[in-house]
């Protein structure tokens, strides 16, 4: 009986088949718009999560903060901004965590004839696995380097290879000098108003020294819109001994062995620099952690809003499904008298019809996977060609995704054939036989 | 008796006015006679037809079809009775569009719940009793109108009905094709078949071996044109 039913439904339904097609189109349209929406958030959310996560994870980032021209007055001569010492102190006190002070200044390297600017970051060993970003060849900054404010550097892949080409650069020696230029900004905060000396300063590069390539990075490739294959690493000590002038440092990553104490340990390191800072609060903590469940909570409020509106437009797909079956059972008037008067039951006529909807359901549904994952993938390129550095944003798509999308536009499939079924099921026999 | 109507009365609604159908209609058919119901257009035909066929209740009266009251019957159990007790034959024969000459017979032992290998075998012997042997996978657009009406009388036959009731059955038809028909009513009769047939041609009406004419809703004449013919009481 059921098995005689659905090959009725699919008789009729290819019978008329501009108007079969175009009904599932709605639904096609909107399993398809269901899934290429979530795939692609989830394919944002994955790609979020993984940029981050391949630079390290637990990590709290501690920044010193801009102060205003007021504080700064306020706080004129006082043991403020974030130090070296401070980096130091941290360690001492808290044991368990790892701490990496980081500064950076634009530099240029050259080595021979070739040269390079770009931006020489002063950091100590643990930066290396605490970002897990590690050394192909040769070897990172160590403790020794630190101590002894060696002057070893390690580059970025990009930068040994414009440097020295297909050679190996370790043993080697490099260049490293300040492009005062880019220094202006400090430099004015050091002597205001002179800015004649300044430029004087621009035209000759002061400080140039000689530094031994102990390491070449591994491939990482750009990550947040940044190419972290044109990275120099120099001893935090060297920096600040031959290229800062002071003990300041822009900032300090710490890393958290236990993931659930990270918010406590924020916490706890901020009421320390502080309490060290003289009660200033200078500085600026950032949580991995909590970044990560902000940018989570941001992803899933996209999906439910883009997911929303392609459910909506399910929805209309259902009403087309509604609006052929009106117009099916009023076609089919007297079919359905015949049908009632050699023995079709209510239930019979209601089967029939709702059947024939959740057909139209089910395999625009099915064509609506296969255009959605195609969807899905096809802009997820266009995005990620879009995006800087999006690159590797591919879209996600779930298999409960697909499962959603494909049960919903079943029930849309029942839901709005019931009428017209329930409408076909209460039809008087003798009426509908003579109906013309 | 099959069949017995009595004080039948039907009242269509139109508007604010009463429109009388059916007008106290006492009758009573027997197992096995093959009755004409002959009258004008208006006279009440096709509104006895609907409550003879179980279609509609009479708006007054009472109606007892092989031992059951219908007219107090809900609609769940007048389309059992439908299926099993009653065949129907339309003038625009009313087969399904996009099916066999075959699958069309299988539909009421389909909705009897008829296994699909008895489903089968019974509509391919039905079929073939009406001479469509070779007619079993054709499309109703592949049959002549006469070939449309066997397959229905087929269908009718279908769940051996206790009432044959046929509307008009050779009003779409060139008179040969009315004339097989009508034979092959005549076969069955001799079976043993009741038939009820609704025409307006006289000439038709002659077959059958009992004539009820109606006019205005109530019967104004019951003779019986065949007494050659045995009735069985």
């Amino acid at each position: 009986m059921l098995l005689a039913i659905i090959h009725d439904a699919l008789k009729n339904l290819s019978a008329n088949l501009l108007r079969s097609g175009l009904t599932m189109l709605g639904v096609i349209i909107g399993v398809a718009s269901v899934i290429a929406m979530i795939a692609i958030v989830e394919g944002g959310q994955v790609w979020l999560v993984n940029s981050i996560e391949r630079l390290g994870t637990n990590l709290l980032f501690v920044w010193k903060k801009r102060m205003t021209v007021e504080e700064r007055r306020l706080y004129a001569g006082r043991n403020t901004k974030l130090k070296y010492t401070d980096a130091l102190a941290i360690r001492q006190k808290f044991p368990e965590l790892t701490v990496a002070p980081v500064d950076w200044f634009d530099g240029q390297v050259k080595a021979g004839d070739r040269d390079f600017n770009g931006r020489i970051h002063g950091t100590s060993p643990e930066f290396s696995e605490m970002r897990n970003f590690f050394p192909a060849r040769g070897r990172f900054i160590t403790t020794v380097d630190l101590q002894e404010w060696r002057r070893s550097v390690v580059l970025g892949k990009t930068i040994a290879k414009v440097l020295f080409g297909t050679e190996s650069p370790i043993g080697k020696e490099v260049k490293i000098f300040l492009r005062v230029k880019n220094r202006k900004k400090v430099n004015s905060k050091k002597k205001k108003g002179d800015s004649i000396k300044e430029e004087k300063k621009e035209q000759q590069p002061v400080s140039e020294y000689r530094f031994v390539v102990v390491g070449v990075m591994e491939a990482k490739g750009e990550i947040q819109g940044k190419d972290w294959d044109e990275m120099i690493f120099i001893p935090a000590t060297t920096m600040i001994r031959y290229f800062l002038g002071t003990d300041r440092i822009g900032s300090l990553i710490i890393y958290v062995p236990d993931r659930n104490r990270m918010d406590e340990i924020s916490q706890k390191l901020r009421q320390f620099l502080v309490q060290r800072h003289e009660g200033i609060r200078d500085i600026r903590i950032r949580n991995q952690g909590a970044f990560l469940s902000t940018v989570e909570q941001t992803l899933s409020t996209f999906r439910i809003v883009l997911g929303g509106i392609a459910f909506v437009a399910l929805l209309v797909g259902g009403l087309g499904i509604m609006n052929i079956m009106l117009v099916t059972v009023t076609e089919r008037t007297r079919e359905i008298g015949l049908r009632k008067a050699i023995g079709a039951r209510r239930q019979d006529i209601l089967l029939q019809f709702l059947i024939e909807s959740t057909t139209i359901s089910i395999i625009g549904g099915g064509l609506g996977i296969i255009l959605g994952i195609f969807a899905a993938y096809g802009f997820g390129n266009v995005v990620a060609q879009a995006m800087p550095g999006g690159g590797d944003w591919g879209a996600v798509v779930e298999p409960t995704a697909i499962l959603i999308a494909f049960t919903f536009a079943v029930g849309v499939g029942i839901l709005f054939g019931l009428f017209p079924a329930m409408k076909a099921s209460k039809l008087d026999p003798a009426e509908a036989l003579r109906y013309q | 008796m099959l069949i017995v109507l009595r004080n039948i009365n039907k009242v269509y609604k139109a508007g604010d006015v009463d429109v009388p159908a059916l007008i106290n209609l006492t009758l009573n058919i027997e197992q096995g006679e093959f009755v004409a119901i002959i009258g004008q257009s208006g006279s009440g035909k096709t509104t006895l037809l609907d409550i003879l066929g179980c279609l509609s209740h009479p708006t007054s009266g009472e109606y007892w079809l092989d031992g059951d009251n219908v007219n107090i019957l809900p609609e769940s159990q007048l389309t059992t009775i439908r299926n099993k007790k009653i065949g129907f034959i339309f003038q625009t024969f009313h087969l399904l569009p996009r099916k066999t000459a075959l699958e069309n017979v299988q539909l009421p032992l389909m909705y009897a719940r008829a296994p699909r290998a008895i489903q089968h075998d019974r509509a391919k012997e039905l079929l073939t009793m009406v001479g469509l042997k070779d007619r079993l996978y054709h499309y109703n657009n592949q049959l002549s109108g006469g070939q449309q009406q066997r397959v229905a009388i087929a269908r009718a036959l279908a769940n051996r009905p206790a009432l044959l009731l046929a509307d008009e059955p050779t009003g779409n038809l060139d008179s040969q094709s009315g004339n097989d028909i009508l034979t092959v009513f005549e076969k069955l009769h001799q079976q043993g078949q009741t038939i009820l047939i609704i025409t307006h041609d006289p000439l038709i009406a002659q077959r059958a071996e009992r004539q009820i004419t109606l006019s205005d809703g109530k019967i104004v004449s019951d003779e019986v044109t065949h007494p050659s013919s045995k009735i069985m009481v």
